[in-house]
């Protein structure tokens, strides 16, 4: 399950969401698309009355529809613009988003798409099996002196947290990548200057995730997502992040660590003591404490960040990914058993995560963001 | 500009291999406006003058009186006139044929003219339809509609004329249908209101016409959507089961669809006020592994050529008995109302050709499902006609002595629906 927002602290365990169609007033589901009483259609504003577009639905097509066209974003590695999309039988797929021959339901751009901005850093973020929308999100750039991974994961119970979730990754991408360099200066003040600007593009996310509500026009349920941000420097890693999406890091000696500590449920229960195990088979465990959105509880993000001796990866995920995988060196082995087939190729790598969370089951949307980092000046792909 | 909603009631989920989707899709406008605001509109208003209109010579005091207030509800700008029908069909108003448009000075004339009404000769209704496919023929009228009132059966023309010229009008007016006393064939009159997508009732009491020719005048001239066509697609190797209008009245559409491509018909569903109908679409799909999702149908409301609501009607293969086993309340709240109206049909019928038992069967049958959907206006209508022992079983003991004009006042509306409760 993807995470729930919650009131944190006394108040958590009314987290369990009870949703009501706003219809006919029956229970349902916090994932349901559709009230299984009286049939209203639940989930994005856009597409409840086919009827009648809402003024808003173009942009909302904008804001869900990948891919960027920034130049120092670069060309992602998978076509997604331009022509009308095609079911696997051939036909059209209408703007009600199913077949116009077959009747089955349209692949969204949306629903599975790839970034790699350079040889060494690439991304993939996939709906997985079960969600009827990817509501994860993910943008990475890299440039001469800096690599920048981000990753959102859209509130499930929340209305059109994909737009929300897409809108704040680009946004803290796009802010970082235009970010002046520290010129010079010690390991210190260079970390200071980092989690400055990433303090910044959290910002830049919040606003985006926010706008991102005011133009689908929902405010009972605010659209809302996680937010993780890694920035590479050189032999630094700073990390900054609201939720429970995360960022690791596995150099190539073997270390294996967990980055980011999780704004959750679990993760407070762990820091009072209770095991990993036990914590995170809490049906509390991925209630999420923080996040972005118009009811962000607010604050500046979490921050971290680490020198790194020796090369690696840098990791960054959702818990489509980790939720197969938590500990550290668990998901370390298993990078690295998804590696080597394909030689530590990043693109290839980060694929064979997604593919690998799938064949567990792809309960949830799945993203994985990867970076060779710890070496002295990343090299620019051709 | 008129609003305009779709909403779909239905279980998408069905078992390992189901086939067959069932959905409710309520269509809804508002803002409508008035007829003539899309293009002129044009009434023509059909009186039966023949002779037997003179016994009571209440009838054609009626019918005057009626046709007058009729006249007087026409909203100005409307092409208009008035037929008086008996073995052949003559103008009433305006004097010399034709149509004119509706000003104080021609409804004052109007409203004089038929105040002259003389009942003589036989009825022929083919003709009378005959004269007003060519009246509005003369006009270039958006949306047509017509008021019969007959008083008998079509006796001075044989059945096939009255048939060729139904076939002639359809499509091009509306046509709502009423008999007045008790020698008229509820039968008859539907064949022509149904394919001409209109209403059919009976005037019991002739005091009562002036009232509903009004209503009847004020429902069309509140149709500001000149015309609607009902689009459905169905994906390919489905077959569109049936297509029927199931609320305000039953209607069985299925046959009147014309082909738009090879996965899309259209329906023809006339002009709309600020109304609600509701459809029952049935699509057969091939079935679908377990897990499986597929859109059954795109339920489409067309006005001038554009698509201003859509349903989607899903389905979801499921193993989840709890799912697939629940059977949607519209569905099976029209359904059973649907199966009401063609009991009640079939018992009158029965009853007629003097087939006691299976009149008593069929009107049991009505009388449980009147009760389970809980028609009560069906209910009591089919209480003057039968004893009801016991609704929940069906069981019903046929009246002796039952009033002609009961039995045709439970026919006329059997194909009238209750709403579901939502």
């Amino acid at each position: 399950m993807s995470p729930e927002a919650v009131v944190p602290e006394a108040v958590v365990h009314e987290a369990v969401v009870h949703v009501v169609c706003p219809k006919c007033g029956d229970p349902v589901g916090a994932a349901d698309q559709f009230c299984e009483s009286c049939g209203a259609e639940l989930g994005a504003a856009g597409a409840a009355d086919a009827a009648t577009p809402s003024p808003d639905a173009e942009l909302g097509t904008q804001l869900r529809a990948p891919p960027r066209s920034q130049v120092e974003q670069s060309a992602p590695t998978e076509s997604m613009g331009g022509e009308g999309l095609r079911c696997t039988c051939g036909g059209v797929i209408d703007a009600d988003g199913w077949c116009t021959t077959c009747g089955l339901r349209g692949a969204s751009e949306r629903d599975h798409f790839t970034e790699q901005p350079a040889s060494h850093v690439a991304a993939v973020c996939d709906r997985g099996l079960h969600h009827p929308r990817n509501e994860d999100a993910v943008a990475v750039a890299a440039s001469d002196d800096r690599t920048v991974l981000v990753v959102c994961d859209g509130v499930t119970s929340a209305t059109d947290s994909d737009v929300a979730a897409l809108a704040a990754a680009r946004a803290a991408c796009d802010a970082l990548v235009a970010a002046s360099g520290p010129a010079t200066g010690s390991p210190s003040e260079r970390i200071e200057h980092w989690q400055a600007e990433l303090t910044a593009a959290t910002l830049a996310a919040q606003t985006a995730a926010t706008d991102a509500a005011a133009h689908v026009g929902s405010s009972e349920n605010p659209p809302s997502c996680t937010f993780v941000a890694a920035l590479i420097d050189g032999p630094l890693v700073a990390v900054a992040w609201v939720g429970d999406s995360r960022a690791y890091w596995f150099g190539d000696d073997g270390t294996a660590t967990q980055l980011s500590v999780d704004d959750s449920w679990a993760s407070g229960e762990i820091a009072h003591g209770a095991t990993r195990e036990v914590a995170e088979a809490d049906p509390r465990a991925h209630a999420i404490t923080r996040w972005l959105g118009v009811d962000s509880p607010g604050g500046d993000p979490s921050f971290t960040s680490a020198t790194l001796s020796v090369p690696g990866w840098v990791l960054v995920c959702t818990d489509g990914l980790w939720n197969y995988c938590s500990g550290a060196s668990d998901l370390r082995d298993l990078l690295h058993a998804q590696a080597a087939p394909v030689h530590g190729e990043p693109l290839a790598t980060a694929a064979a995560l997604v593919d690998w969370a799938n064949a567990q089951g792809g309960h949830d949307n799945i993203t994985a963001a990867l970076a060779r980092a710890g070496v002295a000046s990343p090299t620019r792909s051709s | 500009m008129a609003t305009w909603t779709a909403e779909v009631f239905e279980n998408e989920y069905l078992a390992a291999d189901a086939t067959d989707v069932h959905a409710i899709v309520s269509v809804g406008c508002t803002g409508a406006g008035a007829a003539g605001q899309s293009g002129d509109a044009a009434e023509v208003i059909i009186v039966d003058t023949s002779g037997s209109m003179s016994q009571p010579h209440a009838k054609i005091a009626a019918v005057r009186k009626a046709a007058a207030e009729a006249v007087g509800d026409i909203v100005d700008g409307t092409w208009f006139a008035v037929v008086a029908g008996n073995h052949k069909a003559m103008s009433a108003f305006p004097p010399r044929g034709g149509m004119v448009r509706a000003t104080e000075i021609t409804r004052s004339q109007a409203e004089e003219a038929v105040r002259h009404l003389e009942p003589s000769g036989g009825t022929a209704i083919g003709s009378w339809l005959r004269a007003a496919i060519a009246l509005f023929g003369s006009v270039e009228a958006a949306q047509s509609h017509a008021i019969l009132l007959t008083d008998g059966r079509n006796e001075t023309e044989a059945p096939g004329d009255l048939h060729a010229a139904v076939q002639a009008a359809t499509g091009l007016f509306q046509c709502d249908c009423r008999g007045v006393g008790a020698d008229w064939d509820v039968n008859e009159l539907r064949g022509i209101s149904s394919a001409l997508l209109g209403s059919v009732d009976i005037i019991a009491e002739p005091e009562k016409m002036a009232e509903d020719f009004r209503q009847m005048m004020q429902a069309s001239m509140a149709r500001g959507v000149a015309d609607a066509k009902l689009r459905i697609w169905a994906p390919q190797g489905a077959e569109v089961l049936f297509v029927r209008q199931v609320a305000p009245a039953i209607e069985d559409l299925t046959s009147r669809s014309t082909s738009v491509s090879a996965l899309v018909r259209e329906f023809p569903t006339g002009s709309w006020s600020d109304e609600s109908r509701d459809y029952h679409v049935a699509v057969r799909v091939p079935a679908k592994p377990l897990g499986s999702e597929q859109l059954a149908a795109r339920v489409q409301l067309i006005v001038a050529g554009e698509v201003v609501a859509q349903g989607l009607v899903r389905a979801t293969w499921s193993d989840d008995s709890t799912l697939t086993t629940r059977i949607n309340p519209a569905v099976a709240h029209y359904t059973g109302q649907a199966e009401l109206a063609d009991a009640i049909q079939e018992g009158l019928a029965a009853k007629a050709a003097g087939d006691d038992t299976t009149a008593t069967l069929k009107l049991g049958r009505a009388a449980k499902l009147a009760a389970e959907t809980g028609d009560e206006e069906a209910t009591n209508k089919l209480k003057r006609v039968v004893d009801i022992a016991d609704a929940d079983t069906g069981t019903v003991r046929l009246k002796r002595d039952v009033s002609k004009l009961d039995e045709m006042a439970l026919d006329t509306s059997s194909t009238k629906t209750t709403r579901v409760k939502r």
